[in-house]
């Protein structure tokens, strides 16, 4: 028994749902029977151990196939899986045939394909099929992320997440172009023993990290996951950005990394996480503040890394394996939560036809499963115990204060870090808290909020599976450790011996003992409440006589102290028309915080490069007479080069 | 013996930042006297047997730095009506960040360098270090001109922090001229700044530029 | 069975004896203002009365609004018997349950900003607006003064943090702890518990829509709070676990008593501070616990250097930075051993 027939079923699956997207039930379940099996397979391989190696002897772009299914593949395999099944689920109803005639089908295709080509990148054991999935899957993702293509600013964001993904993906042809052509094979494995190797490394976390969006490079981030159809966003953010992430990870193990790699990854993985959350504090676009959660938290996988690659350059086994595996679960940890709060957004967004966050309020009374899972998966973002996020936080700061108890250089940095993750932890609750309370708590403040419906069973029942998945992880953490730690193992081998007792017992049984206590508590004091006697009235108002839903604290008001402090960077935009006189005009006040590595960086340098290029243009005028004097002035200085170089 | 002097030079890194997060011009003023006033003392605890000179030099020093050099800036404050730096440059917590990171940076600075062992145990040179940092903070983030003597005094007590290194080879003599360039500047500072109040009718040194023909 | 006698001596511990904090701060309020002032046992009286009352709830309010001050008190509870109480240690000890305690009042402020805002009020927003950003501030100094502890001791379990010692740094820990603990319970100088000004509230900004038993439990959730930032300030600066056991629980009332005064003394001297000099404040205070880290770093360091120069194999001349540095791989490897 091997997980090979799985896969196979996985891939019939979802190519028979490619085949079979007009007829949306059959795609349904072939998709879901995909990607049922191929969790099987994943959780097979990750729970039994033996490598699943296959190699048929058929060469594709003169390369053979190669697939190959290790401890780190099925890790990223079981999330992909889990998150494809229930973004199928949800697709079938959140994005149907009859709201959408025109993009339904064509999205299930592409959604399929994606499904696929991610899974045959954590597949290839090779790198030219590699690069090859690699590109597929981001122009899938491409073709997901423009289903509204007669909207501006859909468009907008596609060109630019096209854009952004082939700058990765130029670094990382030159990435495996360079591998192969030192090591003579495409083929792709341990190389440790090779330090000529490292300085590649540099090229892959580029690459790569344009992929997973680890801050400066996350410029294509916010707008791509923000115009998706939140199925879209949710497995983009959820999976498709840990495919960055997947690929640091496969080639930090594989191949040596040079001195400097895990200091510039856990510097990059502290900025990343800090500004992703100061960055999301300032956003009121529900999807897009998202989004830049996802930043954040890619920021705390790469901490987890970037301390087990400072550990494992120093040869200190005990702590690089708790940050790592605290990264590694947080990427389950992650793909979970912010999958269910996509869909969330997603069902907000189904019910009311806005993203603004000033729209919205008041959804509990709608959409009340919705506005209680959304709230599970925003206290599990926020790091809160007894949920999932906590757990791998948990595993992260472990890591860190151990590093910073050894007392070498990794103090020196570990306690900075631990610092700015505790900071981070309390900024995301902080962002966390505005979301929830301006988008389901209080008053509605549009007649669309007012209106809104709760979502269907098809909707509700994916984002049950993913929030009973947070749920699990957090009660019941000592049962996903050995998969982490076999994960780990297949990262640096020789740890398996030092893997660390880490009392998840303990950390399971106290947070089973604090969701019983919480709901017992609730249980009492709901009791007490109707046994005393309830009277309604409007909420405290120091006597105003008028008081209307738009007096509510805005998303921007409550967020105003922290993005004040982080002004110099976020550069917020205000428009102001001020209230003046005794009888005021229209006042106004609009406030729009920008992207702003996108705009005063990456935008200046574009418009720079386009200027430069409008300068050369001026050779191109379509004299032949001038293009001769071109083609000889070529030659002649070939020539003198070849004789400069002869007489050298 | 070393954990009392490195007491007092904590004490005077503490006496940076607290002058760095304060906004009024007299606490800064008092925070200055006091930090003359504890490495004023120092050479007595360095010394074993402290020499006539030694005790000197420390009574002269805790007298200029503690109460005279004080007692002038005062009256210049006093004459220019002001007591707050109320728009400094930068603000105040991140310059707090700011001096915090240097007597961090300092420290790490230290244990770093190749002291002489008997050296090595003492705060003498990350404090130095930090003391001079801080001062240069304090003299680039602030625009009031009572301010910024008070960024050379800390600026002052750095250097003298790390003259106190060589108390046994070179007599106090260096950091006794030190000490009278600084009061005379001080002299020259309190009148400069009651002329630039009666035709300026403002302190802030911003508006000097426009004084450089 | 003297395992559950022990849990249940430690719930009546935090039950009845928290409420007894705001009452002594208050006759010292009263006491420098020379008044006679409310009755010491005040809070128990307002407690039992709530809980007999009835609820008045917003008409905008979800379910929400009840379940969260529950689950706010369940978590501030938990967070309460994870520490360990002087010479009877934790009920429950284990490695990184510090980080579970930082984390579990992060719980409780989740769900109290979350039922402040569920009532739409722009005050209850601004008091919860207020509540997480300086947060995050204390945030950033709880977890730099555990830092401190877990390098002092080479722990990362609170029972075994708080026992020994705190070191040379434990004055300049237990002042940031201090104000973190003003700022974490909303005491002058960064909020007034007294003012019925709602614009210049933080925690009492949030309640005010709450009324009866879940009104008894938020303000008995507060008084906890405010006995477990005590007991942890006092249990970080005293070396308790080190003393036998008659005169360590008596130093940790008489200690416990202290901040209760202190805190008193603090809100009858001071004035409220501006909001934007709050920021400064909280950073005053994660700056002196981050020079406590430091100084328990130096202080091991040179105590390792120490033991390296008693060395006789060490040579003198090498220098305190060559010793230093020979000691270190001695000691982490002994340690592991």
């Amino acid at each position: 028994m091997s997980p090979g027939p799985l896969l196979l079923v996985a891939f019939l699956g979802l190519t028979a749902g490619t085949a079979g997207c007009r007829r949306m039930r059959f795609w349904l379940v072939a998709t879901l029977t995909g990607c049922a099996s191929g969790l099987a397979a994943g959780a097979w391989a990750l729970i039994a151990g033996p490598v699943w190696d296959w190699e048929p002897g058929v060469a594709l772009g003169g390369q053979s196939v190669h697939l190959r299914l290790d401890a780190i593949s099925a890790f990223f395999l079981v999330l992909l899986a889990l998150l494809g099944g229930a973004g199928s689920l949800y697709a079938s109803e959140y994005w149907a045939d009859r709201a959408h005639p025109a993009s339904a089908p064509p999205g299930r295709v592409w959604w399929n394909a994606l499904l696929g080509f991610m899974a045959l990148v954590l597949m290839s054991a090779n790198g030219l099929h590699f690069l090859m999935a690699w590109e597929l899957f981001a122009v899938c993702a491409y073709f997901l992320i423009t289903r509204e293509r007669h909207k501006r600013e859909v468009r907008a964001a596609g060109w630019l997440y096209l854009a952004a993904s082939h700058t990765g993906t130029l670094c990382l042809f030159a990435f495996f172009t360079s591998l192969a052509s030192r090591t003579g094979s495409w083929e792709l494995g341990p190389l440790r023993d090779r330090p000529d190797l490292a300085p590649l490394f540099w090229l892959a976390l580029f690459g790569f990290g344009v992929k997973a969006g680890l801050f400066p490079l996350h410029v294509w981030l916010p707008s791509a996951h923000a115009n998706a159809p939140s199925h879209v966003s949710a497995i983009l953010s959820g999976v498709a950005i840990k495919m960055g992430i997947y690929g640091l990870v496969r080639f930090s193990g594989w191949l040596p990394v040079p001195e400097a790699g895990g200091w510039v990854v856990a510097g990059l993985g502290v900025a990343s996480a800090v500004l992703g959350v100061a960055f999301a504090l300032g956003q009121h676009d529900l999807k897009r503040l998202l989004a830049y959660h996802s930043v954040e938290n890619i920021g705390i996988i790469l901490i987890g890394l970037g301390f087990a690659l400072i550990a494992a350059a120093r040869g200190d086994a005990a702590w690089g394996c708790l940050a790592l595996a605290g990264g590694l679960l947080h990427v389950w940890n992650h793909g979970l939560f912010k999958g269910l709060l996509f869909l969330g957004a997603g069902s907000v967004l189904h019910a009311t036809g806005t993203r603004e966050m000033s729209q919205l309020g008041g959804l509990w009374r709608a959409m009340p499963r919705t506005a209680l899972l959304f709230g599970l998966g925003a206290a599990a973002i926020s790091g809160l115990p007894p949920l999932n996020g906590f757990v791998s936080e948990w595993l992260v700061y472990l890591g860190l204060f151990e590093a910073a108890s050894s007392r070498g250089p990794a103090a020196w940095a570990a306690v900075p870090a631990a610092i700015l993750l505790g900071m981070t932890g309390a900024l995301a609750l902080a962002c966390f808290v505005k979301v929830c309370g301006v988008v389901f708590l209080g008053l509605p403040r549009s007649a669309a909020a007012q209106r809104a419906h709760e979502c269907g069973p098809s909707m509700r029942a994916a984002m049950m599976l993913l929030a009973a998945a947070c749920v699990a992880i957090g009660l019941a953490p000592v049962l996903f450790w050995p998969l982490v730690i076999r994960t780990v193992a297949a990262w640096r081998p020789e740890w398996n011996a030092a893997a660390p007792s880490v009392p998840l017992t303990t950390l399971g049984i106290v947070h089973v003992a604090l969701a019983l206590m919480a709901a017992l508590a609730v249980a009492v004091l709901g009791w007490l409440v109707r046994r005393n006697g309830l009277a309604r009235a409007v909420t405290w108002d120091c006597g105003y006589a008028a008081p209307s839903a738009r007096m509510q604290y805005t998303a921007g008001s409550f967020a105003g102290i922290i993005t004040g402090w982080f002004a110099w960077i976020l550069r917020p935009r205000t428009h102001a028309q001020p209230v003046v006189g005794l009888f005021p005009k229209r006042a106004s006040l609009d406030q729009h915080t920008p992207e702003t590595v996108l705009e005063d960086v990456v935008e200046p340098a574009g418009s720079m490069v386009m200027r430069l290029s409008t300068a050369v243009r001026r050779l191109q005028h379509g004299r032949m007479s001038a293009y001769i004097l071109y083609l000889l002035a070529g030659v002649a200085a070939l020539a003198l080069l070849a004789v400069w170089g002869g007489a050298r | 013996m070393t954990d009392t002097v490195n007491l007092f030079i904590g004490l005077a890194m503490g006496l940076n930042l607290m002058a760095l997060a304060s906004s009024r011009i007299p606490s800064i003023i008092r925070i200055e006297a006091a930090q003359g006033m504890v490495l004023g003392v120092l050479p007595l605890l360095l010394e074993g047997e402290p020499s006539a000179l030694v005790i000197a030099v420390a009574a002269a020093v805790v007298g200029v730095k503690g109460f005279l050099i004080p007692s002038l800036l005062r009256r210049a404050m006093r004459a220019a009506h002001i007591d707050r730096e109320a728009a400094p440059r930068l603000g105040f917590v991140p310059s707090l960040l700011l001096g915090a990171a240097a007597t961090v940076g300092a420290l790490a600075l230290g244990l770093a360098l190749p002291l002489m062992p008997e050296h090595a145990r003492l705060l003498l040179v990350p404090g130095s270090f930090a003391t001079i940092i801080c001062g240069l903070i304090l003299l680039m983030s602030r625009t009031k001109a009572i301010t910024q003597v008070c960024g050379f005094l800390m600026l002052e007590n750095g250097i003298y922090l790390f003259g106190l290194l060589l108390l046994g080879s070179t007599p106090l003599l260096v950091e006794a001229g030190i000490l009278l360039d600084l009061t005379v500047a001080v002299f020259v500072i309190g009148i400069i700044v009651d002329r630039i109040q009666r035709s300026f009718d403002s302190l802030d040194t911003r508006m000097l530029t426009e004084l450089r023909e | 069975m003297s395992h559950g006698l022990d849990v249940l001596a430690r719930l009546a511990f935090w039950l009845v004896l928290a409420p007894l904090v705001p009452g002594i701060i208050n006759k010292v309020k009263a006491w420098v203002a020379g008044r006679r002032g409310p009755p010491l046992f005040q809070l128990y009286f307002d407690l039992a009365k709530l809980w007999r009352k009835g609820v008045v709830l917003s008409t905008a309010v979800s379910p929400g609004h009840v379940a969260g001050p529950a689950i706010a008190w369940v978590a501030l509870m938990s967070a309460a018997l994870l520490l360990p109480l002087g010479p009877a240690g934790a009920i429950l000890s284990f490695r990184g349950d510090a980080l579970l305690f930082v984390y579990l009042l992060a719980l409780a402020r989740f769900c109290t900003a979350g039922a402040a805002l569920d009532t739409g009020s722009a005050f209850e927003g601004m008091g919860a607006a207020r509540e997480v950003s300086y947060a995050i501030l204390s945030e950033a100094a709880v977890i730099t003064a555990l830092l401190t502890l877990a390098v002092q001791t080479g722990s990362l379990s609170l029972g075994a943090m708080l026992a020994p010692a705190a070191g040379p740094g434990a004055a300049v820990l237990a002042a940031g702890l201090f104000v973190v603990l003003l700022a974490e319970n909303c005491r002058v100088p960064f909020d007034d518990p007294n003012t019925h000004l709602e614009l210049t509230m933080v925690h009492e900004v949030m309640v005010l829509d709450h009324s009866g038993p879940p009104l008894a439990v938020i303000l008995h959730g507060a008084s906890v709070k405010l006995l477990l930032f005590a007991t942890l300030l006092v249990q970080a600066a005293l070396p308790l676990g080190q003393w036998p056991a008659g005169p360590a629980a008596g130093l940790l009332v008489i200690s416990l008593l202290g901040v209760a005064v202190g805190v008193g003394l603090v809100e009858s001297l001071l004035a409220r501070l501006a909001f934007q000099r709050v920021p400064l404040l909280l950073t005053t205070a994660f700056i002196l616990c981050l020079f406590a880290l430091l100084t328990s770093w130096k202080a091991s360091t040179s105590s390792e250097a120490r033991q390296g120069a008693m060395n006789p194999a060490e040579c003198r001349c090498s220098g305190t930075r060559a010793a230093h540095s020979a000691a270190l791989p001695g000691e982490s490897g002994g340690k592991r051993a």
